[in-house]
């Protein structure tokens, strides 16, 4: 079961209105390498691996990508706080708001709807890990991207610390691999 | 101060009660930056940084007690994972496990104080006189910049 606790990962406050900074973060909350995909491809995977040490580190990084989930959507809200139907359009968001409004739909940053077919799921522990690995370091480059983008140290400052996040699971699932290519996977 | 640990003097590292002879028990008193700087900069590993460019991770201020109080939640709500996810591949490694204990039990300490003062962050912290667990604002709801939960 799953249980909410009412804090984001990390504290952000975004005090400035920046649409196309926004319209760029929805990469990371419904694009191929984003959050949700990673919360989802780690969620389901977790499920056949072959112990309790894989099952274990899918389950607790799946739970912190979702909370990561949490915190790109609190990005893009804060970002268009008090926004105008015309800086929505002016920023490439018009489209967006044809079909959504004001509300925060899980698509890429060109408006394209989240597919699960981003994610793999193979019944493979050595594959499964291997997209997982592959899958960090893409969410690692997307946010070095966004980062060059970004002129806001608010925004910089909360994305610095999701990009080390990928950095760090990367690792992790590197030493998972390790471990079951020695059990002799 | 935002980050002071001073009111927490746990001696968890009492190594006469292990084997300095095990690489791995000797060697993680050094792995590990504090938990202010590791939830800065989110990663609690000293070899496992990698900055981007020459950028500095963000510093944060605190606008009063309430928040510093949350920071210190967030801190140790931090930590606590970052041990997770290693000890989950290393659960072996006793003294990362006596560290993942410090900061569970500092976890703890802290949201229970949040919860008594300002409100509950876990559904099961809600003991007020009236149900206030929806009223409290959530975390996505900025109100100008002293408010994260």
């Amino acid at each position: 079961m799953f249980k909410y606790m009412k804090t984001l990962n990390y504290p952000i406050d975004i005090k400035k209105k920046d649409l196309k900074m926004a319209k760029y973060l929805y990469t990371q909350f419904g694009g191929a390498n984003s959050e949700l995909a990673a919360a989802l491809r780690y969620f389901s995977q977790k499920f056949t691996m072959p112990d309790d040490i894989g099952a274990s580190l899918l389950n607790d990084i799946a739970t912190e990508e979702l909370g990561h989930v949490e915190m790109i959507a609190t990005m893009i809200k804060q970002l268009t706080k008090n926004a105008s139907v015309e800086e929505l359009k002016a920023a490439g968001l018009g489209d967006m708001y044809s079909e959504h409004g004001y509300g925060i739909y899980p698509a890429n940053a060109s408006g394209v709807p989240f597919t699960i077919t981003y994610v793999a799921v193979t019944g493979d522990p050595l594959a499964d890990i291997s997209e997982d690995m592959a899958a960090e370091q893409k969410a690692r480059a997307v946010y070095e991207n966004l980062i060059d983008l970004a002129t806001d140290e608010d925004v910089i400052g909360v994305l610095l610390f999701l990009r080390q996040r990928e950095i760090i699971h990367f690792n992790r699932f590197k030493e998972l691999f390790k471990y079951y290519k020695k059990k002799g996977y | 101060m935002l980050f002071d640990d001073n009111n927490f003097d746990y001696n968890f590292f009492n190594l006469a009660n292990f084997n300095l002879t095990d690489p791995i028990l000797t060697m993680n008193d050094d792995k590990l930056v504090s938990s202010k700087e590791g939830f800065l900069r989110g990663n609690m590993f000293k070899n496992e940084y990698v900055p981007y460019k020459n950028m500095t991770y963000k510093q944060l201020v605190s606008q009063n007690e309430k928040e510093e109080l949350l920071f210190k939640v967030m801190e140790m709500n931090f930590a606590v994972n970052d041990l997770n996810l290693y000890l989950d591949i290393h659960p072996e490694d006793r003294m990362m496990y006596e560290k993942f204990k410090e900061y569970t039990n500092k976890l703890i300490a802290y949201k229970d104080e949040y919860a008594k003062k300002y409100g509950p962050l876990c559904l099961e912290e809600t003991d007020s006189d009236n149900y206030n667990w929806y009223k409290n604002p959530w975390p996505w709801d900025n109100q100008g910049g002293s408010m994260y939960v």
